[in-house]
């Protein structure tokens, strides 16, 4: 798949139309200027969301009432269409060739992968960061999870009043369990979906690990239960009903739900030391790198195709050495796009980019690299 | 200060209180009132108090009627061995729509939802469990109760709740299946997928 080109009104600071290259595209500019705002138009378009915010309300320029990103995807030589997200006050709209589109279709359409700022919480944040993590992950292979997740997150929700109202009201066990039990039989079959769809992403996200890309030490991650050492996983409907059933005095008195695979976490150890503890932060960025590779590769043996794989602020997060490696790696393979302000990055890479520079939200110029190469080795030649 | 004279603004507010209209749309459909001949007007305000006067909810199955037992509980060539339940009466007429369904219904107005502080005894369902008894239903025994709510979580809650309640009593409970657009309304179910979602239902 690639993004033959983007054209976005009223989001962020953006406007204007930009035809990017099949391979590396450097998007140069000071700060502030709305280079990340293109990266995240291109998460946007690609997964509906942002990478930045949950609320994309406040992606909408100030003062508008309407934010358009669309895009012009190539599914093949043949096959281009055009995807489109409209962001109206709370609403989002999403469009194939301007007609509207369930997410589920939608997204099987074009998948990006980001690593950005934020994302370091997958190394060395909360375990809802790599729940997170793994659900972007199941979804880019399986769209319909979507719909699953987003059912489990209600159930569980509505789950939570009931064990509220059930220690409030001093409801018997009795009672509590004759109103609870109807969420809790879906939790049981929504569950066992989402700990089957993880653990067997993580089996495939381990099949392709590139474990020793930037440090010498061994890297390699675990999908950890929290049912882990209460039964027998491998029967995990069975478990969760029993644990389920033994628990709901517990939860009652916490008020909240405790059995869950909200409660699970993926391991990551590097030389069998867990990462987000004792990594450090160059070990962590190798490591969450290597994860995104990895769900890169993992996304190709899948679909047979490439995600984009976008870079927010490639040199502060790393090093000259480690982003050559990784550009190295990504070199025929990915769509990539990377955003710096650093000048000496791009003249590095410039042979083999094709380079865009920001200036307040637009794309001032697309040089290319002949442009480049033809102006450098002019103003060689008047020396 | 208010945008408009006090007549409008109260107008609009209250076009406001409908589902699914926001500022503009009210603004629009007060605008829309103001131009009209008020021959039209007063023919929409009696269609207003006429719905609110005339219609109640049957006695037997709680849809909504002008004559009490409603049509459907009265009449004598519907199968009295089925009970379908759904949550609204627009359901109803969408599980109509297909005509391969000739059974009684029941309307529950509504679906399990704790989040917006609605329990069991929130939905009409206190006068389903008598309707089992044949000496409630014509002298008919009532062969299956099938449960038609939305496939949804509160929809599969509900369902899952009044299985638990029928199972009891022997009747044969059918869940709808499941193979309609999930997290959907049934009112944007059409009636191909409806009635396929009739005829694939399963044992609960
Ligand atoms: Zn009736």
């Amino acid at each position: 798949m690639l993004l033959e080109s983007l054209e976005v009104h009223n989001f962020r600071n953006l406007s204007g139309k930009v035809s990017w290259g099949a391979g590396l595209n450097i998007i140069y500019g000071d700060n502030g200027q709305g280079k990340t705002n293109w990266l995240e138009a291109i998460y946007l378009l690609a997964t509906t969301k942002s990478f930045r915010t949950q609320r994309l309300q406040e992606a909408i320029r100030f003062n508008e009432d309407l934010a358009v990103v669309r895009g012009l995807v190539a599914q093949s030589q043949e096959v281009q269409r055009e995807m489109q997200v409209n962001l109206q006050g709370s609403t989002k709209s999403i469009l194939i060739n301007g007609k509207k589109e369930s997410v589920a279709r939608y997204l099987g359409q074009l998948h990006a992968v980001a690593f950005t700022a934020d994302e370091l919480d997958v190394v060395r944040g909360t375990p809802e960061a790599r729940r997170k993590f793994m659900d972007r992950g199941v979804v880019s292979l399986h769209h319909a999870y979507v719909q699953t997740l987003a059912d489990y997150n209600r159930v569980i929700k509505q789950k939570n009043r009931l064990l509220q109202d059930a220690s409030e009201l001093e409801m018997s066990l009795e009672q509590a369990f004759e109103v609870i039990a109807p969420w809790n039989e879906q939790l049981i079959k929504l569950s066992t979906e989402i700990h089957r769809a993880r653990v067997d992403y993580v089996e495939r996200l381990n099949d392709v690990l590139e474990r020793r890309l930037f440090e010498r030490e061994n890297i390699t991650i675990r999908y950890v239960s929290s049912l882990e050492g209460k039964g027998d996983l491998s029967d995990y409907e069975a478990l969760i009903a029993e644990r389920l059933r033994l628990r709901l005095q517990a939860e009652i008195a916490a008020g909240y739900s405790l059995i869950g695979p909200h409660r699970d976490d993926l391991e990551i150890l590097f030389d069998g030391r867990e990462m987000r503890a004792f990594g450090s932060s160059g070990q962590q960025r190798s490591a969450l790198i290597i994860l995104d590779l990895a769900a890169i590769s993992v996304y190709y043996l899948w679909h047979n195709e490439y995600p984009l794989f976008l870079i927010d602020d490639v040199d502060a997060e790393l090093d000259r050495k480690r982003i050559s490696y990784l550009l190295e790696y990504l070199e025929g393979r990915t769509q990539t796009f990377i955003t710096t302000s650093k000048e000496s990055l791009v003249e590095q890479f410039v042979a083999r980019a094709s380079v865009f520079q920001v200036s307040d939200g637009r794309v001032v110029s697309d040089a290319s690299k002949e442009q480049l190469i033809s102006s450098a080795t002019g103003s060689a030649e008047s020396i | 200060m208010l945008d408009y004279a006090e007549p409008v603004t109260k107008l609009i507010d209250e076009f406001k209180r409908l589902p699914g209209v926001g500022h503009k749309t009210a603004q629009r459909l007060a605008f829309h009132i103001l131009r009209v001949p008020e021959a039209d007007v007063e023919r929409f305000v009696e269609a207003l108090r006429e719905v609110k006067r005339k219609i109640i909810f049957c006695s037997v199955c709680n849809n909504l009627t002008d004559v009490d037992p409603c049509r459907y509980c009265a009449s004598p060539s519907r199968d009295r061995s089925m009970i379908c339940v759904v949550e609204e009466p627009y359901n109803l007429v969408a599980v109509e729509k297909t005509r391969s369904y000739k059974g009684l219904y029941h309307v529950l107005h509504g679906s399990l939802s704790p989040i917006r502080g609605i329990g069991p005894d929130d939905l009409h369902l206190a006068n389903l469990l008598p309707r089992l008894k044949p000496e409630n239903n014509d002298g008919v025994e009532v062969q299956e109760v099938i449960l038609a709510t939305n496939p949804n979580t509160e929809g599969e809650a509900t369902a899952n709740y009044i299985s638990r309640l029928l199972k009891p009593l022997g009747a044969r409970v059918t869940r709808i299946a499941m193979g309609m657009p999930v997290g959907s309304d049934l009112e944007y179910v059409d009636e191909v997928t409806m009635d396929k979602a009739l005829a694939n239902r399963h044992e609960m």
